[in-house]
C-alpha cells in the first residue's frame, strides 16, 4: 500500500528547473508570433465552427456594423467572447498572444492544482507539468490557430485551481463563466463543489466511504445559479435579445453545423436518417448526462480524479471537440502519478494516438485537399481516436480503483466480481 | 333557329369588340447585328389591359369577381389576381451572356437559368409566404419549369436592386370594418433564382399559348422551337406591371443570340429571317395593334438589306406590318463596366469569391449595388473582405496598387445565412474609380450537408445563382446624391457559378450508425464495468484457491 514516486525524485535539481518554465514560456511567445499559425485558423481538426477565431472575427465584424451576429446561422461563440474581443482585445497582429498568455496560465493553474494535491510548495516535478501542458502537441496545435477550445482549457483549469485552494467565490464565478461559454460543462459542476469542500488531497491509495457534505453543496449550488444568471443577464444585454441561447448552447444540441472535426457526432449525423435525427440528438444528449453520477459516488473520496474522469468523457463525446478537448485530459494524467505503476495499457494507448495522430490529417487533407479520398477513411481515423480517447480513459479509471489494493505480488490476481 | 343564331353572332361581336377596346396587343422583333458576327433578336410581345387594377389584398379573403379577357392570357391573369401580384418578373435563360462582346441586351434580365421575383401585394404578414409559394407553384405549373425548388432556401427581399420597374398601386383605406386591417396592406418583394434550371421547348409551347395569335401568325410564328434553341444564348420572360395612368401591361419577350455564320455554313455574316429561324412570316396577327421589325443597320461597314426598308430611323430599318410608331432605339456601344466573377480555392472546404470589375470611363466613377444571394452551403466571411485596384493599362507600374476598401466597398444590408434554411443576403454599394480593375476578394467556406440533402447527382456540384449589380444613375459625376432603383438603371448579371461540395459516402448511413454506435457502447459498457463490479483479490497459491477472496470496495 505504499506509494512512491520515483520518477518526481529523480528529476533534475532546481538550478536547471528555475530556468525550465521561462524556456518554455519564451518557445510558446516565439512561436505565437511565427507566421505559421495563419494556415492554422481554418483547420477543422484544431477549431470546431463552435469556437473557431474565423467565425470569432466574423461575429464581431458583425456586431460592430450594427448587425446581430445571431440572426444568421455560423456565429456560435459566447455574447461574452463577442464582447471582451469587440471592446478589450479587439483583433490585432498580436491577437495569437493572447492565446499564448491563456496557454501559460493554464499551465501555472495546472501546477497549483498539483502543489495544492501534493500539498507541498516547492517541486521541480511542476517543469514537467508545464511541458506536459504547453507542449502538448494536441493542446499547443489549437491554441496556435487560436480556437477559443483553448480558452475553455484555461477556464477549467483555472476553476479547478481555484476549486483546489477551497476558494469558494472565484471557483464559481469561474464556472459559471465556463458554462455560459459551453454548456457540456455542466458535467463538471458536482465534483468541483465537492473538490472545494473536501480538498483536493490524493485520496485514491486509501479510499474511503466519506459522506457527502448536502448542505455546503446545496448552498453552492444556489450562488452558482446566481452567478450564472447575473452572466446570462449580462449576455442577454450585450447580444440585446435571447437569439444568442439558441446560437451557443442550442448548437451544442442541435448540431446544425456538419464539418468534420474529431469528435464521433458529425457523420453520424450527417448519415442520419431525417426522421430519426431529433431521437438520437436527444440520445447523444442525454448519454453525457449518464456518466456524472457513476463516475462521481466511485471517487467521491477523491473529487478531483473524478473531474479529471469527466474531462475525458467529455473529450470523447462532446458535441464540438476539437483536439484540445482531448488534449488536456492527456496533459492532466501528469498530475497524477500515483496511477502509473498500475495502468495496463499504456503502450497500446500511446500508439493508437500515435496512429490517429498521423491518419487524421492524411485523411482529412486526402478528403478535402486533394480530393482523392473518401469521407469514409477520414471517419475511420476519427474512430480510432476515439478508441485512443476511450484507452486511455478506462485505463485511467483502472488504475485509479486498482491504486486501492496495492503492489502486484505473485500471490495473487485481481479479478472483478 | 336561323334568327337566334344570328343574334348570338352579333351580341357577340358586339361583346368582343367592346373588349377590345380595353385591350391592345403590340409585337416586336428587334434584330441587331453584333460585332462578333452574331445576331441578336429580341422579340417583344406587349398586352394592355387598360384602367385596370392588380388585386387589393384586402380582398383576398373574399371570392373573386369573374374575369373575362380577349387578349390577355386568362391563365396568367387568374395567377395573378388569385396571390394579388402588382409586378412580376420570370425570365428563364440558357448560356451567360456576354456584356463585353454583345453589349447591355434589350432586356435586362439575363440571369443564367430561371429567375422569378414579385411585388405583392400583402394584408397580413403571416400571409407574404404562403402568396409566394402559390405564385412560384402556379407559375410551375404553367410553364412547365421546375420553379417550386425556388423555395425558402433561395428566396430573399433585396428592395434596393429590385425596385418595381412601374408603378405600385396603393390600396386607399376604406373607412369600413376592415380599417384596421387596410392600415396593413403593403407590397412584399420576393426574389428567387435558380441557375441550374434550362429553357427548352417545354418551356416555349405554354409560352406561345399565352399569345393571342399562338404561333400561327403575326411575328410569333417565326419563333421555331428548333432554331431558337439551337442558338448560342436564348431566354424567354414573362414581365407583367402596373402603369398608373394605363393599367396592366404584360409583356412576353423571347431573347437570342445567333451564329449566321454556324448556321448557313458561309463565311460571309449575312442571314435573313428564313435561315435565323427556319420559317417566314405568311400572314400578319390580325389582333395586334403594331406589329413592325426593327432592324439595326451597321455604320460604316458596307451592307444590302432587302426588302427596301420604307423607313431608316437613327441607324436602323424599321418594317411595319400594320402602321407605323417608332421606339427609341438604343445603339450598341461597348459598355463602360465588365464584370467578371469567379470561385478560387482547390480546397472542398474553403476558398475565395473574387469579383473583378473594370470600369473603362476615362474619368468618371461608377457606383454600382451588388447583390448577393447565396445559398447558405456558402458561407461568406465579410470580415475578410479585400479590395485592389489596379489600372487597366498593365504596362504601367504596379506598385500603386493599393487602396483603402472603406472607399470602396459599403455595406448597404447583410442578412447572414442560416443552415438548412435561409440563404445570405448581401447589398454592397461599391465605388469604381474611372479607368481601374478592381477586384474584390472575400473567404468564403463551404459547407456540409446532411446526406438526404444532396441532390442525386451529387458530384455535378451545386450551382450558385449570379451576382447582380445595378449601374446607378449618377454615371456623370454630378453630385453625391445616390439614387437607388430608378427605371433607367441598368442591371448586369455575373455568370453563375458551380461550387463542389464535399461529399459523404451515401452507401454508408447503416454502416455509420452501427460503427459509432459499437465504439460508444464499447467504451461505456467497459467504463460501466469498471465503475460497478467490485474488486477482487484471489489467492492463486500453490495452496487452496477457495475461501480466500477478500473483498474491497
Amino acid at each position: 500500500m505504499t506509494f512512491s514516486l520515483k520518477t518526481h525524485s529523480s528529476w533534475p535539481q532546481d538550478s536547471v528547473s528555475r530556468l525550465t518554465f521561462p524556456i518554455i514560456a519564451g518557445i510558446r511567445i516565439a512561436l505565437s508570433l511565427a507566421n505559421v499559425t495563419k494556415s492554422l485558423r481554418s483547420n477543422p481538426l484544431l477549431s470546431s465552427p463552435l469556437d473557431s477565431f474565423l467565425n470569432l472575427q466574423e461575429g464581431v465584424y458583425l456586431f460592430k456594423h450594427a448587425e446581430d451576429p445571431y440572426s444568421g446561422g455560423s456565429f456560435h461563440h459566447s455574447p461574452l467572447f463577442l464582447s471582451i474581443f469587440t471592446t478589450l482585445l479587439p483583433s490585432s497582429q498580436y491577437s495569437p498572444l493572447i492565446w499564448a498568455f491563456c496557454d501559460i496560465a493554464g499551465a501555472l493553474a495546472l501546477v497549483s492544482i498539483w502543489r495544492a494535491r501534493q500539498n507541498t510548495s516547492t517541486s521541480s516535478w511542476g517543469d514537467l507539468i508545464t511541458i506536459a501542458y504547453i507542449l502538448n502537441p494536441y493542446v499547443i496545435l489549437p491554441s496556435l490557430a487560436m480556437s477559443t477550445s483553448s480558452l475553455e482549457n484555461m477556464l477549467i483549469l483555472i476553476t479547478l485551481k481555484f476549486a483546489s485552494q477551497g476558494r469558494q467565490p472565484p471557483t464559481l464565478l469561474f464556472l459559471a463563466f465556463l458554462v455560459q461559454v459551453s454548456l457540456s460543462y455542466l458535467l463538471l459542476i458536482l465534483p468541483i463543489f465537492v473538490l472545494v469542500n473536501m480538498g483536493p488531497s490524493s485520496q485514491l491509495a486509501k479510499p474511503h466511504g466519506s459522506t457527502v457534505p448536502i448542505r455546503p453543496i446545496a448552498s453552492m449550488f444556489g450562488k452558482f445559479l446566481v452567478y450564472s444568471l447575473c452572466l446570462t443577464f449580462a449576455s442577454t444585454i450585450i447580444a440585446n435579445g435571447w437569439s444568442w441561447t439558441s446560437q451557443t448552447w442550442g448548437a451544442s444540441l442541435l448540431l446544425p453545423d456538419l464539418t468534420p472535426n474529431p469528435g464521433l457526432w458529425w457523420y453520424f449525423f450527417t448519415e442520419m436518417f431525417d426522421h430519426f435525427r431529433p431521437f438520437f440528438l436527444m440520445v447523444f444528449s442525454v448519454h453525457l448526462l449518464i456518466y456524472v453520477f457513476p463516475v462521481f459516488l466511485k471517487f467521491r473520496y477523491d473529487p478531483l480524479y473524478a473531474s479529471f474522469i469527466l474531462i475525458g468523457i467529455l473529450g470523447i463525446f462532446k458535441p464540438y471537440p476539437t483536439l484540445a478537448s482531448p488534449g488536456l485530459f492527456i496533459s492532466m494524467i501528469v498530475i497524477f502519478p500515483e496511477i502509473y505503476a498500475y495502468l495496463r495499457h499504456p503502450v497500446v494507448t500511446v500508439l493508437l494516438y500515435l496512429h490517429a495522430s498521423l491518419l487524421m490529417p492524411l485523411f482529412h487533407g486526402l478528403w478535402l485537399q486533394q480530393g482523392t479520398g473518401n469521407a469514409n477513411f477520414f471517419y475511420a481515423s476519427t474512430l480510432v481516436f476515439a478508441c485512443a480517447n476511450g484507452a486511455a480513459l478506462i485505463d485511467c479509471i483502472w488504475a485509479g480503483l486498482r491504486l486501492a489494493i496495492g503492489p502486484d505480488s505473485e500471490e495473487y490476481v485481481i479479478i472483478q466480481e | 333557329m336561323e334568327r337566334r343564331l344570328l343574334l348570338f353572332l352579333s351580341c357577340f361581336c358586339v361583346f368582343t369588340s367592346a373588349s377590345f377596346l380595353n385591350e391592345q396587343f403590340d409585337e416586336k422583333l428587334a434584330i441587331r447585328p453584333l460585332p462578333d458576327g452574331r445576331v441578336a433578336a429580341t422579340f417583344v410581345f406587349t398586352t394592355i389591359l387598360k384602367d385596370v387594377h392588380p388585386r387589393d389584398p384586402r380582398t383576398l379573403q373574399f371570392n373573386d369577381e369573374s374575369q373575362h379577357y380577349t387578349l390577355f392570357p386568362l391563365s396568367l391573369g387568374q395567377i395573378l389576381r388569385e396571390y394579388a401580384v402588382s409586378e412580376m418578373h420570370l425570365t428563364l435563360n440558357a448560356g451567360n451572356w456576354n456584356y463585353d462582346r454583345w453589349g447591355y441586351p434589350d432586356e435586362p434580365g439575363v440571369a443564367n437559368g430561371a429567375e422569378l421575383w414579385a411585388w405583392m401585394g400583402v394584408n397580413q404578414k403571416s400571409m407574404e409566404d404562403e402568396q409566394w409559394r402559390g405564385l412560384r407553384n402556379a407559375l410551375a405549373g404553367l410553364f412547365c419549369a421546375t420553379l417550386g425548388s425556388l423555395d425558402d432556401q433561395r428566396t430573399t427581399s433585396p428592395i434596393l436592386s429590385f425596385q418595381p420597374h412601374d408603378s405600385l398601386p396603393s390600396f386607399p383605406s376604406q373607412n369600413q370594418s376592415t380599417s384596421a386591417s387596410s392600415s396593413s396592406s403593403f407590397h412584399a418583394l420576393r426574389h428567387a433564382s435558380l441557375p441550374s434550371e434550362h429553357v427548352c421547348t417545354e418551356n416555349l409551347t405554354p409560352f406561345l399559348k399565352l399569345l393571342p395569335c399562338k404561333s400561327r401568325s403575326g411575328l410569333a410564328s417565326l419563333l421555331n422551337p428548333h432554331k431558337l434553341f439551337d442558338a448560342d444564348w436564348h431566354g424567354m420572360g414573362v414581365h407583367v406591371s402596373w402603369i398608373s395612368d394605363e393599367g396592366v401591361k404584360l409583356r412576353l419577350t423571347f431573347q437570342t443570340i445567333m451564329d449566321p455564320l454556324r448556321i448557313t455554313q458561309s463565311n460571309k455574316r449575312s442571314w435573313s429571317l428564313e435561315n435565323l429561324f427556319g420559317k417566314g412570316i405568311s400572314q400578319r396577327c390580325p389582333v395586334a395593334h403594331t406589329s413592325q421589325i426593327v432592324v439595326s443597320l451597321p455604320r460604316g461597314d458596307m451592307y444590302a438589306i432587302r426588302p427596301e426598308p420604307p423607313r431608316i430611323h437613327e441607324g436602323a430599318a424599321i418594317y411595319d406590318l400594320n402602321q407605323a410608331s417608332i421606339n427609341n432605339l438604343r445603339q450598341t456601344s461597348p459598355l463602360p463596366l465588365s464584370i467578371d466573377r469567379t470561385l478560387k480555392g482547390t480546397n472542398q472546404a474553403n476558398g475565395y469569391l473574387s469579383l473583378v470589375l473594370t470600369n473603362r470611363l476615362p474619368n468618371d466613377s461608377l457606383k454600382i449595388l451588388y447583390l448577393e444571394a447565396m445559398p447558405w452551403y456558402l458561407q461568406l466571411y465579410l470580415h475578410t473582405l479585400q479590395s485592389e485596384v489596379s489600372p487597366i493599362d498593365t504596362s504601367l507600374s504596379s506598385d500603386t496598387q493599393k487602396e483603402a476598401k472603406n472607399d470602396l466597398f459599403k455595406l448597404i444590408n447583410y442578412i447572414p445565412s442560416i443552415q438548412h434554411s435561409r440563404p445570405t443576403m448581401l447589398q454592397a454599394l461599391l465605388t469604381l474609380p474611372p479607368n481601374c480593375t478592381v477586384t474584390f476578394k472575400m473567404h468564403v467556406v463551404k459547407s456540409f450537408l446532411r446526406y438526404t440533402e444532396y441532390p442525386p447527382d451529387a458530384q455535378r456540384g451545386w450551382d450558385l445563382p449570379p451576382g447582380v449589380l445595378t449601374l446607378l444613375d449618377d454615371v456623370d459625376g454630378k453630385g453625391n446624391k445616390i439614387e437607388i432603383g430608378a427605371k433607367t438603371n441598368r442591371i448586369f448579371y455575373t455568370r453563375p457559378l458551380l461550387v463542389d461540395l464535399a461529399t459523404p459516402d451515401f452507401s454508408m448511413p447503416y454502416n455509420v450508425i452501427i460503427f459509432t454506435c459499437s465504439v460508444i457502447a464499447f467504451l461505456f459498457g467497459s467504463v460501466f464495468n469498471l465503475l460497478t463490479r467490485p474488486f477482487v483479490v484471489v489467492r492463486v497459491g500453490k495452496e487452496k484457491k477457495e475461501g480466500d477472496k477478500e473483498k474491497q470496495e
